[in-house]
């Protein structure tokens, strides 16, 4: 007997799958997988949708029903599979250019009508899979391809932008936590109503090499150092003290419990 | 039990090697048959979930097996009488 991750949910003939070299797609894939096999759920009431992009590969290699949808277009057809058959348990896999940037507005009216489901955003900071453009999510001074003097613009908040239009659920990890976001999945996917878990992954391959992290190692390393915890980060702010510039803050960002949209009753 | 680098899987990211608390995983010297640097595992009893799974009956520790993006690390059951055999600490 040998001990594989979750044999069960892996669609073994597909791997090993085409991420790049310590992509953290796969760590997150992993979390996800384990939360949802704590959940025991059945491989045939659960399904998995993505959009476009790197992070959007992932359902391909789940055993489970799944949608490859449009570009930013993974939160339409989640509502409609949801919809239709509210016995479904709908995971949607998501990157940080799909979610936020073509498909903003489909996020933010998801989570104004709460619908019943678990999203989780794979945050790279960047286009990965078309070159490495830059996306709403690159942070200000870092180099993409459409940034060469560095990016200019401010970030997206996405965990901020989720509490604030009414998601049940909203925790931010990175792919270095994995026990953390595990526990965040798991909630998440307990949770009534539109949870939403983003997780920073490291992009070695597209953003690492721009930006002075060319190994897998020092992405991890960088995501480590620069994550602060949510209590210290507001602790920090009623002190008066200012956080770092860029740190980003990780935990659970709010949990409550709204009337939820798809729920059977 | 027995920790195991599945080669045809791994990519030689090297994150195993930054996550191990006893520093099981060694960045490897050889290229294996695919070009890929494997890392290399220094001696691999000292494993905690090697040592005490059945002794628990759950799964322990485990974080090479979640942070491995490419699912890559695994453990099998040992045969009685293989060269690296376990050391069951109580």
């Amino acid at each position: 007997m040998s001990t594989r991750v979750f044999e069960k949910w892996y669609r073994e003939d597909r791997l090993p799958h085409i991420f790049c070299t310590g992509c953290g797609n796969g760590t997150v894939m992993n979390c996800a997988i384990k939360a949802v096999d704590t959940m025991q759920w059945e491989i045939d009431d659960t399904i998995f949708i993505s959009g476009i992009g790197c992070s959007s590969r992932a359902p391909g290699y789940i055993t489970t029903d799944s949608l490859h949808t449009t570009h930013g277009r993974a939160l339409t057809f989640a509502t409609g599979v949801k919809m239709a058959n509210p016995d479904l348990n709908v995971v949607v896999f998501t990157g940080d250019g799909d979610l936020s940037a073509i498909g903003g507005n489909h996020f933010i009216h998801a989570c104004r009508r709460n619908i019943d489901m678990t999203v989780i955003c794979m945050n790279n900071m960047i286009y990965g899979m078309t070159g490495g453009q830059g996306s709403p999510c690159t942070p200000v001074g870092k180099i993409s391809t459409t940034t060469p003097y560095g990016a200019t613009e401010p970030t997206f908040d996405l965990a901020g932008l989720a509490v604030a239009a009414g998601a049940n659920h909203v925790a931010r990890w990175t792919s270095y936590h994995t026990k953390e976001l595990t526990k965040a999945i798991e909630t998440g996917l307990s949770t009534e109503g539109l949870s939403f878990i983003e997780a920073m992954v490291q992009c070695p391959t597209a953003y690492g090499r721009r930006n002075k992290l060319r190994t897998v190692t020092d992405m991890v390393e960088w995501m480590r150092t620069h994550s602060i915890l949510l209590q210290k980060a507001r602790r920090m702010e009623a002190e008066g003290k200012s956080i770092p510039e860029d740190f980003f803050t990780v935990g659970e960002f709010i949990h409550r419990q709204r009337p939820a949209m798809g729920v059977k009753r | 039990m027995k920790l195991k680098i599945d080669e045809q899987r791994c990519k030689g990211c090297n994150l195993c090697t930054t996550v191990c608390p006893y520093n099981i995983f060694q960045e490897g010297r050889k290229l294996n048959e695919r070009g890929i640097i494997v890392p290399i595992l220094d001696r691999p009893q000292r494993c905690t979930n090697c040592r005490l799974r059945h002794l628990y009956g759950r799964q322990l520790c485990g974080a090479c097996q979640m942070i491995c993006p490419d699912q890559a690390i695994y453990w099998v059951e040992e045969d009685p009488y293989s060269e690296e055999s376990v050391v069951i600490e109580f």
